[in-house]
């Protein structure tokens, strides 16, 4: 057994079982509203989200239930990591326009 | 959109106008003048304006974290130079009755130099937030009056209340006044390492953990006083474990300069 290539290996495997491990949910903003505005998302499993801004004013990505808060840029995307949560709902919304921009995530 | 302005620009300028009008009242005590927090906002204003310009490219760094690994950089720079300052501090007159803000200066340069760069990197994250909400509406082009009047409105409130805080610490008596801008700062460098925790948690660098505590039936961050105590302490009604680590560890830091500097005092005596 080569003992350098053992630690290499462990490395990889972790690496992949995390990215494996981690599913994407997509979220657009367009005209200040999200799409969708309902996240279904596994309870008990963390979530990577993957939100797209179509407008082309800035929004932030704002939660107290989820503990985030994050500017995306007009018309680019970013990532917000969530979870992993218990079984719930977990309003979010748009700082910046929030009387549209409103929606939860649902762990199920 | 008036409302929404004044809300926002509030909750942003009310965080960083606390933080400096503690500052200010201990540089006020230690009769600094207060060049230093001019510099300080006019950086920390140009930083801001930048970074918001660069938001998109910064987005991008680290795998799409690179927003909260910058925002948790500049607030554990605030952290750490807190905990500097005290260690730095020539001795406090603590007597407002001889801190006489014009004539004498001699408060070293470490100290103004400390306290500068914590309102520039302060201001330089809450302000990035304002920039790029007021650039993106006057693009936009549509309520601009209203969006103006709101921010007006949110910016004077949040500015009073800093000078009001102000006012009111050097109005405590004088031997309550270290204290309690002290602790107060120690609450401050606590809060802004934890903030740094929860950047770093939602970009997936620190393990993210069941909350520690669930008070949002006692204060929710929905209401005016969640807000208000998020602005002064860093409430969080569901803070995880490392946020409530980071909180321990930043307001130690500062505890632990100071009692440094008693104990150097007591030698020196």
């Amino acid at each position: 057994m080569n003992f350098r290539v053992f630690p290499a290996c462990i490395v990889l495997l972790v690496a992949t079982t995390a990215s494996a491990a981690t599913p994407v949910v997509e979220i657009e903003i367009r005209d200040h509203l999200f799409y969708p505005d309902v996240v279904e998302i596994p309870a008990n499993t963390k979530v990577k989200l993957l939100i797209r801004n179509l407008d082309p004013t800035p929004e932030e990505f704002e939660s107290y239930e989820l503990n985030r808060e994050k500017v995306i840029a007009g018309n680019s995307e970013t990532v917000v990591f969530i979870g992993p949560l218990p079984a719930g709902e977990y309003p979010f919304f748009g700082e910046f326009f929030p009387k549209t921009a409103q929606g939860k995530v649902v762990a199920k | 959109m008036l409302s929404n302005a004044v809300i926002l620009i509030l909750q942003e300028t009310l965080e960083a106008a606390l933080l400096i009008s503690v500052l200010a009242a201990v540089c006020y005590l230690h009769r600094f003048r207060f060049g230093w927090l001019c510099w300080g906002v006019v950086l920390g204003i140009a930083l801001a304006s930048l970074y918001a310009s660069q938001l998109q490219v910064v987005s991008e760094w680290f795998d799409y974290v690179g927003q909260e690994v910058i925002n948790a950089s500049l607030q554990a720079a605030v952290s750490i130079l807190l905990v500097v300052l005290y260690l730095v501090l020539p001795r406090s007159p603590g007597n407002r009755s001889t801190a006489i803000p014009h004539p004498a200066n001699r408060g070293n340069r470490v100290s103004l130099l400390t306290a500068m760069a914590i309102v520039m990197l302060t201001i330089t994250r809450e302000g990035s937030e304002i920039v790029l909400y007021l650039g993106g509406l006057i693009r936009q082009g549509d309520h601009i009056e209203a969006v103006l009047i709101g921010s007006s409105l949110g910016f004077g409130i949040g500015l009073s209340i800093g000078v009001l805080m102000f006012y009111g610490l050097l109005g405590l008596p004088a031997r309550w006044v270290v204290r309690v801008t002290s602790f107060l700062l120690a609450l401050f460098s606590g809060n802004m390492l934890s903030q740094a925790a929860m950047q770093l948690i939602q970009a997936d660098w620190l393990p993210a953990s069941q909350p520690v505590w669930d008070s949002s039936d006692l204060v929710s961050e929905h209401t005016v006083m969640g807000q208000l105590l998020y602005a002064l302490v860093g409430y969080e009604a569901t803070p995880p474990a490392w946020y409530v680590a980071a909180y321990v560890t930043g307001f130690l830091g500062v505890a632990a300069a100071i009692a440094l500097r008693r104990a150097n005092r007591e030698a020196l005596v």
